[in-house]
């Protein structure tokens, strides 16, 4: 067996090399700077190029510029730094420009705490368009996840032509644990689809609203207008044309389509269960020790990791709530932020949540949660 | 005709507005390069500036955020680099307002020396918006937002970007006959070059201050501003030059995999077991609990190893959490360690402060170096010359070695596996250290 002892980190940094990064541009912050640091030893002897930008709206920038020449791209950042990437990452949605953003999150508002846990960064990071878009997240909760997912990541975001975030967190991304290569599931590559050189190309073409353009690189032979301004589908700024809200309409529905493809999921159902436990991220971890002791202690009790947090992964979650009268969430941030999205998909039944912050959400603190809920 | 500015354009500026003169400047200097359209990317900027995309049918055009077009610019560059065939000339549209905003895109691109050409359209004010006063706004002009005239002093932006390394900088008039010649001339340089391009906004600038072409051409004066004479550095290497060296120069990626542990039979481990080692930062605490996880990895268990310091990293504490277990280890938290080693006073200092000492249990086994004061705690204490008999850097492996060998988890073999992976010139220190620790343990009151 290939074992071997791996961060988080350096598994996001080996996934993107797996799944093909050609570009990557970072800038250091703690605690995603393992990722920046491991590209920047291995991709240029790769055949790529990797890159220190002056800051992080450039570092993002720069990724979108190599995505629009045709190279799968890349940056990792955190809290403070997404902050500064949000005015870009719009853009590469607003352009269905791929690229992927790695966002280990550490403890917030601001900059917080830079070697503390948190999971409190899903909401800025989902929320993060005007207009509300959804955009694709996976959630890691191991270093042998964080390999996965982000070969997930890159896959969805070219076929999509569409930015993904791959989120983990200070706990994730910097503890270092057994990997087995052996046991990876790497999926098979995916590229972006392209323009096959005949006909007329439109930069956002698309012949229905789910239907993802094909992709021409800036310096090929096709003419491409890109543009973050609301434009039709030849990439020509209008106003008040309907095109232009078609356009719109298709940004979303493209992703919606394939909301049930995308959907990924560790799942441990008991059947006739009228618990189910969610959790993602770190705190999947505590959860599933906390699934085996409850079972342990003769409670029955299901379990839904979602590794895919947006799109909500329905489907699953419909089939996970079977027979469930009570829902519990367990998160490490202070309000819910998962358990408010998946709120309405919950078909009214009991909801609780399991939060904490400034440390780690204990196997003993899920099961106390869970007992104290049986007991009232 | 022209295969650059579509002959029919209908250009979309103020009368007299000097963006118009620099789009058909831009046109004639690319007819003079006889570049070929679909190798000239357009990257324009937010701001009147940027109605230029549609103007020229045949290019490449990316339309962005405001100030970032240099740096998306930037990014196509820079991954051209990787094309066999590269070739791309990205020029960049941008304002006064757009090069404040965006100006340490400009500076950067300056010290990468990419092949992107910036033209910084300069008509001292935000003409979309109304006419706000930009960084670039002289001093009295006055705009919308400086009613009885700026009183801070313009950016010198040439001064700037000379500063950055800017292998190619010119100042222009919108007006000057010869702006085309000057645009080829920076398009055709092979690094960073930028063209500051000074204009009269007709709809605010000249609205508000009596301003002429030769007015302009006195506040340029007053500047001190040099126009026309580009000065260049072509002695620089260009970023493509500097890649091919570094691409030349760069040794094959090391291995992904770390050589590989011989697998190591007699692991005695059969639950879950958590250990903390603090110690000072310097004195290979973490490398220290790095080898424990890489010997339970070697003897076939599963294992964890977080780390912390001060953010200064150098200085106070360093610490590391371990988790061993038979299983795949799930839960990485230290609610209540098994085993607590102590190994400097910064370390006993954060162990109090985050409450691993206080959370040990009575058959929490405690190892401390002897010289520290042990606060009251549940945990069983073993105090052992740590520091006395091994050296500051050797303490941490020695109380592990010295912990292993009171209660083995990890056979002895698998530490030998660890070391014979070792740098040659490391084993012997490491060795030493080991063998230390398991002296100490053997008379632990010595």
């Amino acid at each position: 067996m290939a074992r071997r002892l791996c961060s988080g980190n350096r598994m996001v940094a080996e996934g993107a090399l797996a799944a093909g990064c050609r570009f990557f541009a970072g800038y250091p912050i703690t605690p995603a700077s393992e990722i920046y640091e491991v590209m920047m030893r291995e991709l240029l002897g790769r055949g790529g190029l990797a890159l220190s930008a002056p800051d992080e709206i450039s570092s993002l920038c720069y990724c979108v510029g190599a995505s629009l020449r045709g190279l799968k791209a890349m940056t990792a950042t955190s809290g403070p730094g997404w902050a500064l990437m949000i005015e870009t990452f719009q853009y590469a949605l607003m352009t269905e420009t791929p690229v992927v953003i790695a966002l280990v999150a550490r403890l917030g508002p601001s900059t917080g705490g830079a070697t503390q846990g948190a999971q409190g960064d899903v909401w800025l990071a989902e929320f993060a368009t005007s207009g509300g878009y959804t955009v694709p997240i996976f959630s890691p909760s191991t270093a042998v996840e964080c390999f996965e997912l982000t070969m997930h990541a890159f896959n969805w975001s070219e076929r999509l032509r569409t930015p993904v975030l791959l989120l983990s967190d200070k706990e994730v991304g910097m503890t270092t644990e057994v990997v087995d290569d052996e046991a990876l599931a790497a999926p098979p590559i995916v590229e972006r689809a392209r323009f096959a050189e005949d006909g007329k190309f439109r930069t956002y073409g698309f012949a229905e609203l789910e239907a993802v353009p094909a992709f021409a690189e800036v310096g090929g032979e096709a003419k491409v207008a890109v543009t973050g301004s609301a434009h039709d589908q030849e990439g020509r700024l209008r106003k008040n044309a309907p095109e232009v809200i078609e356009v719109l309409k298709h940004l979303q529905r493209k992703i919606e389509a394939h909301a049930e493809e995308m959907a990924l999921a560790r799942t441990d159902l008991e059947a006739g269960s009228p618990r189910l436990l969610i959790s993602y991220g770190i705190t999947a971890r505590a959860a599933r020790q906390a699934v085996a002791d409850l079972r342990r202690g003769g409670m029955r009790v299901s379990f839904l990791q979602p590794q895919t947090l947006f799109p909500i992964p329905r489907g699953t979650l419909d089939w996970a709530l079977a027979g469930v009268e009570t829902v519990f969430v367990a998160e490490e941030n202070l309000t819910g932020q998962y358990r408010a999205v998946l709120a309405p998909y919950l078909g009214g039944r009991q909801v609780v949540g399991i939060n904490k912050i400034g440390a780690l959400i204990s196997p003993a603190e899920i099961v106390q949660a869970v007992r104290a809920e049986e007991a009232r | 005709m022209s295969e650059y500015l579509a002959p029919d354009a209908q250009l979309p500026y103020c009368r007299g507005c000097g963006h118009a003169s620099v789009v058909r400047q831009l046109s004639r200097a690319l007819e003079r390069l006889q570049l070929p359209p679909r190798s000239v990317v357009l990257t324009t900027d937010i701001g009147c500036v940027g109605l230029a995309d549609s103007l020229f049918p045949y290019l490449h055009t990316v339309h962005t955020t405001h100030g970032r077009s240099t740096a998306f610019a930037t990014g196509i560059a820079l991954a051209d680099v990787l094309f066999e065939q590269g070739n791309l000339k990205p020029v960049v549209m941008i304002g006064d307002g757009g090069a404040m905003i965006g100006l340490i895109h400009l500076v950067h691109a300056a010290q990468l020396n990419v092949d992107v050409t910036v033209l910084v359209h300069n008509n001292f004010l935000f003409g979309m918006t109304g006419g706000q006063h930009s960084a670039l706004t002289p001093v009295e002009f006055v705009t919308a937002t400086t009613p009885a005239g700026n009183y801070t002093p313009p950016l010198d932006l040439v001064a700037l970007l000379r500063a950055a390394h800017a292998g190619f900088l010119a100042r222009k008039f919108a007006t000057d006959a010869d702006l085309d010649a000057l645009i080829a001339e920076a398009i055709a340089y092979p690094g960073f070059a930028m063209v500051e391009i000074l204009e009269l906004c007709t709809a605010y600038g000249t609205r508000w201050n009596q301003l002429t072409g030769s007015k302009l051409k006195e506040i340029a004066a007053l500047q001190g501003y040099a126009i026309g004479k580009p000065e260049t550095s072509l002695e620089r290497p260009t970023f493509r030059e500097m890649i091919r060296h570094q691409q030349h120069n760069s040794h094959a990626p090391p291995p992904t995999q770390p050589a590989m542990l011989p697998h190591v039979e007699g692991a005695t481990l059969t639950t879950e077991l958590r250990l903390v080692v603090a110690g000072s930062a310097g004195e290979r605490v973490q490398s220290a609990a790095g080898l424990l996880a890489k010997a339970a990895l070697a003897a076939g268990l599963y294992a964890t190893q977080k780390n912390d310091n001060p953010v200064t990293q150098g200085t106070g504490f360093s610490l590391s959490e371990i988790c061993l277990s038979p299983e795949p280890i799930e839960y990485t938290g230290m609610d209540s360690p098994d085993v607590v080693i102590v190994v400097s006073a910064d370390g006993l200092k954060e162990l109090t402060a985050n409450g691993t000492l206080a959370r040990s249990r009575a058959d929490t086994l405690v190892v401390m170096d002897a010289k520290l004061d042990a606060p009251a705690m549940p945990g069983r204490l073993v105090k052992l010359p740590l520091r006395r008999r091994a050296t500051p850097q050797r303490a941490a492996l020695a109380a592990l070695a010295a912990w292993q060998a009171l209660a083995p988890v990890v056979p002895p073999a698998a530490w030998d596996a660890v070391l014979g992976a070792m740098p040659s010139d490391r084993r012997e220190d490491l060795a030493e250290a080991l063998r230390i620790g398991q002296q100490l343990a053997g008379s632990p009151s010595d």
